[in-house]
């Protein structure tokens, strides 16, 4: 018989398999423990319902596993009762043993999400629940149904707003204004005031929408507007432009802001940091990792440029070229998206000036780069042309004071106005 | 002549045409419902459902009687009126029309007999007796329905090829007939003509009857029709229909090998085809998909956000309780209410046992590979199905195996269609087997074989032999 993940009680639905205390051929005896699994609260150890022979083991460690999944397969040996008949609880019976908890549970912990449910099945819930679900815009999916079977009463339903008002609640008072929930936008007809046409949003634009959405709730910004003259720099790029191209590189502005900003954050380390809303601390990273927003025919992905700090400005160049493109094909991973420290969005190609960027969450700034332009200025008491590339850091101000957030700024247009000929030199050798 | 202002107009009368205007007439709209046909009720009333269930109802007296006979009962060979059979159908067909005109004068619905066709994504004109009629309106409902398809080849213009519009006439019982299509319409007929003394032939292109069903519901029907009809032929192709002095010469082809028989009558029973020509809808945006129905969402909204589309015209089941449904779903959409199709339309076939289901088929769960449990409880074990001489049933239970849930359950037997209704009610309710196991029964019924079957699910039911549950 199939030993399946029993219901852990105190709403944990699922958990990784942290170890395994038993392999195939052992004889184990009615509740002698299977596996150990760690959930979001604690390490449970997961008894064996029956005594008997393992046969198979069904998981893995790092597996995780959800409710009914199948964990082991006995053989039911001579020393099980005559009949080998095998059925579920019934009334009478002497109550399956609980899993045994080690540690506390969290107090707070939120509700765990009720569990999956194979694709084509909807959740247990009467035409009446259903209907009070869409009036209220609700998704019963996301609804844990206390009935048996998992079936949602209204008394579930009811305890699931009561808690997403509580949140909405809670929110207010930690980050004013409320956030807007989508209870309390009602549905507009446009279609009232002339043609539409709906377009269903992809997931990455669903994915961009929420995480947006999500940093400008909650991290309060401040931008920096600054200019750069870049005159010098641009004649020193054109010098070196023919000598990467025969290292079949492109020296764009891109790699030099990448290596500039990799610099200026060496001066501030606390613009390189981020603010862990879970523990409250701040967390102030020794790598330097640079996500690159790139525009794709899909929307805005932002691939992540690792050791910035460490890399020439040949590497941080062919890097660029190759991740924007494999960017705009689609085929970079989730985790190449991810670790990044700091971000810059570089818009100079397609125009503008200065824009206030949104902070990427948990990152605790990023750059916008304008498109440089001639502009006149005084120099050493002349007019003069000059080309001047606007920058714009947007922070977060929970981290970073407007003070530190502009001395950053100043910083950065010092580096990117006397960037060294030495940075762009190919021989240099790395260590 | 003066136009017509309407809140909602409803293009045809059927069940689902009948049930959106009163629906919206008794949420206060104003409402003309245009008919085609000089009756109310559409095809369900009129030449579906309920002439062939009075059919069935009349011919089953026969085959029961002949059962009666082995039971010590014995009834002299029954005399066939057909003229009678077919004016006592009419009468009934005839109140329930008369009731429906009398429904739809209460509520103020105006009823217009004609053809209507849009003139415009707001207006339509009807061709009535008396004349045009112009209605200009806010929403627009379509419910034109279907009607048999018959392919061009055999449309031969003899009265011996019949659609079950004709046969629904029973005109003349011929001596042989053959039915093109094992579906539920052809089974249906074909059991109606057979009891009344046809030697009937069915021929089905496909590997079984009733095409769809979950075969261990089709056993017992193809069990018995097998013994009333004269045969039953599937995988065979229809090659030829030819008129040959009174009768139909008809080539079929089964393993290569090709048969020639003359018929008195066919029936053709192959499909039928949404009646969206000639509607005018050329003059809206209402978009037709690739077979012919109007595209709806799942608020029975075309592409026309003014229109609507409901019942066989709009695709999917062609049942007329889905028709009813939809017409629900429309009417509070264009209310404004969050109504939308997410009902569990439960499948009737009134064959020679009914079979009935509803929600999730055995067949469905293996295609979208959805793991379930299958328990199944046999009607021989009934005392009740023995007591009405049925034993050849089977009820059976599609179970979610992790929470136990009911995702459908399927009936093959007597009755079947009136046991079924407890089965939606489960579905939609997301009962588990136990709750179904533990929901007192009356006995002796047949509504107990759901009881049983919920037992069985836990290997433990009264009346059948313990035996594992099946994973």
């Amino acid at each position: 018989m199939d030993i399946r993940l029993p219901n852990m009680g105190e709403g944990a639905e699922a958990g990784t398999v942290a170890s395994i205390l038993v392999k195939a051929g052992d004889i184990v005896e009615k509740d002698q423990a299977l596996i150990e699994l760690e959930s979001e609260k604690a390490v449970i150890s997961i008894p064996s319902t029956t005594a008997g022979r393992v046969s198979k083991i069904h998981v893995r460690k790092g597996d995780e596993i959800r409710v009914g999944a199948v964990v082991v397969s006995l053989d039911r040996g001579e020393g099980s009762s005559a009949g080998g008949e095998e059925r579920t609880a019934e009334p009478g019976d002497e109550p399956p043993k609980r899993p045994t908890m080690q540690g506390l549970p969290k107090p707070d912990a939120p509700p765990s999400p009720p569990p999956e449910l194979p694709e084509g099945v909807r959740p247990g819930a009467s035409p009446t629940i259903r209907r009070m679900a869409r009036d209220l815009g609700i998704d019963l999916r996301r609804i844990r149904g206390t009935a048996r079977g998992g079936r949602i009463m209204v008394a579930d339903l009811r305890d699931y707003v009561a808690r997403l008002q509580q949140a909405a609640g809670s929110h207010a008072t930690t980050a004013p204004p409320a956030a807007p929930t989508p209870l309390d936008t009602p549905a507009i007809d446009f279609s009232r005031w002339g043609p539409v046409r709906v377009e269903r949003a992809t997931a990455l634009r669903k994915t961009i929408a929420s995480r947006m959405a999500d940093s400008w709730r909650t991290i309060p910004h401040v931008a920096q507007f600054g200019d750069a003259d870049i005159t010098a720099l641009t004649a020193l790029r054109k010098q070196y432009v023919p000598i990467y191209k025969e290292k079949n590189a492109r020296l764009t502005l891109t790699p030099i802001v990448l290596k500039a900003v990799a610099n200026a954050l060496a001066r501030h380390p606390v613009v390189n940091s981020s603010w862990d809303e879970a523990s409250g601390d701040i967390v102030l990273k020794d790598y330097v990792h640079i996500g690159l927003a790139v525009d794709t025919d899909a929307g805005l992905i932002v691939p992540v440029i690792r050791d910035v700090d460490r890399k020439s400005v040949l590497e941080l160049a062919r890097e660029v070229e190759a991740l924007t493109e494999r960017t705009r094909r689609r085929q970079i991973s989730m985790d190449e998206t991810r670790g990044g420290t700091f971000t810059v969005s570089n818009q100079g190609g397609i125009g503008g000036a200065h824009f206030t960027p949104i902070v990427n969450k948990p990152e605790a700034a990023i750059l916008g780069v304008g498109r440089g332009r001639e502009m006149l200025r005084k120099v050493d008491g002349e007019v003069r042309t000059r080309i001047v590339l606007p920058l714009t850091v947007s922070h977060d101000h929970r981290i970073i004071d407007g003070a530190n957030g502009v001395r950053f700024l100043v910083d950065l247009v010092e580096i990117i106005e006397r960037f060294p000929a030495e940075e762009l030199e190919i021989e240099r050798t790395k260590g | 002549m003066e136009r017509i202002d309407a809140e909602l107009v409803v293009l045809g009368a059927g069940p689902g045409g009948y049930a959106a205007a009163f629906y919206a007439a008794d949420r206060g709209k104003k409402v003309v419902l245009i008919e085609n046909d000089n009756r109310l009720g559409g095809v369900c009333l009129n030449r579906g459902c309920i002439p062939s269930k009075s059919l069935l109802h009349a011919t089953h007296m026969i085959s029961e009687a002949e059962a009666s006979a082995r039971r010590g009962i014995a009834f002299s060979k029954p005399e066939i009126d057909s003229a009678r059979l077919r004016s006592w159908k009419d009468g009934i067909i005839h109140k329930l029309s008369q009731g429906l005109r009398m429904l739809a004068q209460r509520r103020g619905v105006e009823v217009m007999f004609g053809r209507g066709r849009f003139e415009g994504a707001r207006s339509l004109r009807v061709e009535t007796e008396e004349g045009q009629r112009f209605i200009d309106f806010e929403n627009a409902i379509v419910a034109t329905g279907s009607e048999p398809a018959i392919p061009k080849a055999w449309d031969l213009g003899s009265s011996r090829i019949m659609t079950s519009n004709e046969a629904l006439e029973v005109d003349t019982i011929p001596r042989k007939l053959l039915v093109i299509g094992g579906g539920y319409i052809g089974m249906e007929l074909g059991t109606v003509y057979a009891a009344l003394g046809s030697k009937v032939t069915l021929v089905e292109a496909l590997d079984t009857i009733l095409t769809g069903t979950d075969p261990d519901l089709v056993r017992p029907v193809m069990y018995r029709a097998k013994k009333k009809f004269e045969e039953i032929r599937l995988k065979t192709k229809v090659k030829r229909l030819s008129t040959k002095d009174r009768h139909i010469e008809a080539i079929t082809e089964k393993d290569g090998q090709e048969y020639a028989e003359l018929f008195d009558r066919v029936l053709v029973a192959v499909g039928r085809r949404p009646n969206c020509d000639d509607l005018g809808l050329e003059n809206t945006s209402v978009e037709l998909d690739e077979r012919g129905f109007i595209k709806v969402d799942e608020r029975q909204r075309t592409a026309d956000s003014n229109i609507y589309a409901i019942g066989d015209v709009a695709g999917g089941v062609m049942l007329a309780h889905k028709a009813a449904k939809e017409a629900r779903i429309a009417i509070e959409a264009l209310l404004g209410e969050s109504a939308i199709f997410d009902a569990v339309i439960p499948a009737v076939v009134f064959t020679d046992p009914e079979v009935a289901w509803c929600g999730l088929t055995e067949r469905e769960a293996g295609e979208r590979g959805i793991d379930v449990t299958i328990a199944t409880f046999p009607w021989g074990a009934s005392g009740r199905a023995l007591a009405v001489g049925r034993p050849d049933g089977v009820t059976k239970l599609v179970v979610e195996p992790q929470t136990e849930r009911i995702l459908g359950m399927g009936i093959a037997g007597h009755g079947a269609a009136e046991l079924i209704g407890e089965g939606v009610i489960l579905v939609e309710m997301g009962a588990t087997a136990r709750d179904l196991a533990e929901s007192v029964h009356p006995h002796p019924t047949l509504s107990e074989t759901l009881m049983e079957c919920a037992e069985m699910f836990y290997g433990h039911a009264t009346h059948a032999a313990p035996r594992p549950k099946k994973t």
